[in-house]
């Protein structure tokens, strides 16, 4: 008896050949199996998100077939599928449990009126409609196209029927994922779903379905540019949420001296934070080509690091450090200064951590401490043309370090995106207190396994000149040499192994905090044709022990234009012990 | 969809339903086709951006004929098409000789999918009209079909969408060539 539906319309008639999605499904749900198989469950649902097209509606069909069948067993197999189904496949399979022909198929053996007692099929199907009624109905993206199943749910309470209460595990898996999303992968996710609601409008085929398609496949193929606009306004809607959680849990911690790191919103504004912070680094390689964006993301990573700390403190029984970290409050910051401005953050790595280190001790002594991920301070851009006032005479140096005849001035870059380069691989945790901490939050990680070379014998007198580095147009050397158990000089030359002439050659040179670092002006910014050694630079890094446990780096960045067009090189060199 | 009624009694008269797909480049001249058939007259259109539906009956047969956008942005798309697909008609501008590669890499990359490998294949050498225009045997020898497809019906014909030359011969040549069953 049919006595449950929205409204009459043939259901599709399967395909009888067997394809491998037949039989995959088959293989889930057959009667010899003890229990429902996640492996291959699961088997079914990768391969449906491979294949997409008709996939999914075609899964969706074949499960609901079997969950009217005869066998109860065959019945609680195809459910499970289904729930796995609804969990890994996304909008696609939502559409296809969401068409009114699968509702009503889904409830085929219901009677009118609700039993005395469900049976197990139909206690697991109600769990089903309810569940997806508290979940994709309310929080999908794309919940206008789920009406159906708001529908059903409302028909079945109508009739009498009760839905068994869901624990809230079960809802939050389909929940929609609280972890951030470059935007490429939000991209990624509209196209699929795009081309899932394409597929399904043509195949409806009524006039006002053809109508939508056309529209849809008009925002597929003319406006890729749209969806990228769209994505990243999603992404800043993610960040701005991020944000306001991070100053949340900023005011919560900074509210007394002792704050409880047991509260839950406490416990959950940490995590929130925490759990998105891996994503930065791949949100930044994505969208290294705007510079505002993703200097704002690196600020607003040390904000999390730092918040990271102090929750960390605060809960290790440290409340006295944890309240030297005072965090700026990052959502409300305003940026001011136009271009300049950027430049001049892109350049200080050290923005927020200036003030949170109040002290750095005498690095170099304990070399553990000195985390050059988030040292790096004193990057200098230096031009010999004694045109200091010219772009503004910026110092970007807080430590004060004396910079004797170093005209620091900003070149007006051309392009800047590569300036992220510079800076992409640098997180900046550098929690000065804690050793433990020090590799805990690394954007990348990979610098805080730099092995300890400790027990290197050194000789003290070398003067050795190294390879930095060596494209097709550029050899770029140090000669390094110690002037003192601090000081090691560097005198950087270039060399000119093209035939063109280079124009505008600018060395930029970083430096951990715990160095310093003083630059004399580049003997010249023009290599010409096979030039050997026509441009060198000479500088001194002090507080540079020797022995140092960890080997000194220096983060480089050359930038000249060959034939006019600019061109940059940068990298990060590691000193060998001198 | 159509009801079931009709359907039941499309069974006992013979007549029969299916889904035509027309692509091809852009500018091959598929919507004036479309169009020439289902109202017999020519509609300048302009670049379809999307696509185009039409019911057609020609004897016993209605044919749902879509005509999806050539543009090459709009050819990634065409695989949603696809499914259900009974014949596939192919057009071709036979004086576009410089896009003939073009046009022939796009039809092998359709004919290779899995969902379409099913469906005859009608491939129109249109415009025959202009000068310089490759016959239809030109361009079925250009395209090779003969080498490359073992298992699927195909055939070349010669058109004129402005006089309709060649588009009832290839209408006839689907119906004949697709099983009632299908």
């Amino acid at each position: 008896m049919m006595s449950i539906h929205l409204d009459e319309a043939p259901v599709r008639r399967m395909q009888p050949q067997s394809d491998p999605l037949t039989r995959k499904i088959q293989r889930a749900c057959r009667i010899s199996l003890p229990e429902p198989d996640l492996a291959l469950n699961l088997d079914v649902a990768d391969y449906i998100n491979d294949k997409q097209g008709a996939a999914p509606r075609e899964a969706a069909i074949s499960i609901v077939r079997l969950i009217n069948s005869r066998d109860s067993h065959t019945a609680i197999f195809a459910l499970s599928l289904l729930d796995v189904l609804v969990k890994n496949c996304g909008y696609p399979f939502h559409l296809q449990i969401s068409r009114k022909e699968f509702l009503n198929e889904l409830v085929k053996r219901f009677p009118e009126r609700p039993p005395v007692r469900f049976s197990k099929v139909q206690r697991l199907i109600l769990t089903a409609i309810e569940e997806w009624y508290q979940t994709i109905c309310k929080h999908s993206a794309y919940k206008e196209d789920m009406g159906y199943i708001r529908d059903m749910h409302r028909l079945l309470k109508y009739k009498g029927y009760s839905f068994p209460k869901i624990n809230s595990e079960d809802l939050a898996v389909l929940k929609p994922s609280e972890h951030l999303k470059t935007p490429s992968e939000i991209q990624k996710e509209q196209e699929i779903a795009q081309a899932a609601k394409l597929e399904e409008l043509i195949r409806r085929g009524k006039p006002e379905d053809l109508r939508e398609a056309n529209k849809l496949m008009k925002v597929m193929a003319g406006f890729k540019e749209d969806n990228a606009v769209q994505s990243k306004q999603i992404l800043n809607e993610e960040l701005t949420k991020l944000r306001r959680k991070a100053d949340l849990l900023n005011d919560m911690l900074s509210a007394s001296d002792s704050p409880d790191v047991e509260n839950d919103t406490i416990v959950e504004l940490y995590n929130a934070l925490r759990s998105s912070q891996p994503r930065f680094q791949k949100i930044i390689e994505e969208e290294q080509d705007d510079d505002q964006f993703v200097q704002d993301l690196l600020k607003f990573n040390d904000t999390v690091n730092q918040l990271v700390e102090k929750f960390d403190l605060l809960k290790s029984g440290h409340p006295g450090e944890a309240n030297k970290i005072s965090v700026a409050n990052i959502s409300s910051s305003v940026d001011n200064g136009g271009a300049l401005a950027n430049e001049i953050n892109l350049i200080d790595f050290d923005d927020e951590n200036a003030g949170k280190a109040p002290s750095n001790p005498a690095a170099g002594t304990n070399g553990l401490d000195d985390d050059l991920l988030g040292d790096l301070n004193s990057l200098n851009f230096s031009n010999n043309n004694n045109n200091f006032g010219f772009g503004g005479s910026i110092s970007l140096d807080t430590t004060n370090v004396p910079v004797p005849a170093a005209p620091v001035t900003t070149t007006a870059t051309t392009t800047s995106s590569s300036n992220f380069d510079l800076l992409s691989d640098f997180s900046s945790p550098s929690p000065v207190q804690t050793q433990q901490s020090t590799n805990k939050n690394d954007l990348l990680g990979d610098f805080s396994s730099a092995p300890a070379t400790q027990n290197v014998p050194q000789s003290t007198t070398v003067s050795d000149r190294y390879l930095v580095n060596q494209s097709d147009v550029l050899k770029f050397e140090f000669l390094i040499s110690r002037e003192s158990e601090s000081t090691i000089k560097v005198t950087s030359f270039f060399s000119n192994v093209s035939i063109s002439q280079l124009t505008d050659l600018t060395l930029m040179l970083a430096v951990p905090k715990a160095q310093q670092l003083r630059l004399l002006p580049q003997s010249n910014t023009v290599l010409s044709s096979y030039a050997r050694d026509a441009v060198h630079q000479e500088s001194w890094i002090d507080n540079a022990v020797k022995n140092a446990p960890k080997p000194l780096r220096v983060k480089w960045k050359v930038s000249y234009k060959i034939n006019g067009t600019p061109k940059e090189e940068s990298a990060v060199y590691t000193f060998p012990n001198v | 969809m159509g009801n079931s009624v009709s359907k039941v009694l499309g069974k006992l008269f013979g007549t029969r339903e299916m889904k035509i797909l027309m692509l091809g480049l852009d500018n091959a001249g598929k919507t004036t086709i479309l169009y020439k058939l289902k109202l017999n007259k020519i509609k300048t259109s302009a670049p379809t951006v999307g696509f185009n539906v039409e019911t057609l009956s020609f004897k016993n047969v209605k044919f749902n004929m879509w005509d999806v956008g050539g543009q090459a942005r709009l050819r990634p798309l065409w695989r949603h098409y696809f499914p259900a697909t009974s014949a596939l008609i192919f057009v071709i501008d036979s004086s576009d000789t410089e896009r003939l590669d073009q046009a022939k890499e796009e039809l092998f990359s359709i004919i290779g999918e899995k969902e379409m490998e099913n469906v005859v294949l009608l491939v129109l050498a249109n415009k025959q009209d202009l000068p310089g225009a490759l016959g239809p045997n030109e361009v079925s020898d250009f395209l090779q079909l003969g080498e490359s497809l073992k298992n699927q019906l195909w055939c070349v014909i010669g058109s004129n969408a402005l006089t309709g030359q060649g588009l009832i011969e290839g209408l006839s040549w689907i119906s004949k060539n697709t099983s009632s069953s299908h």
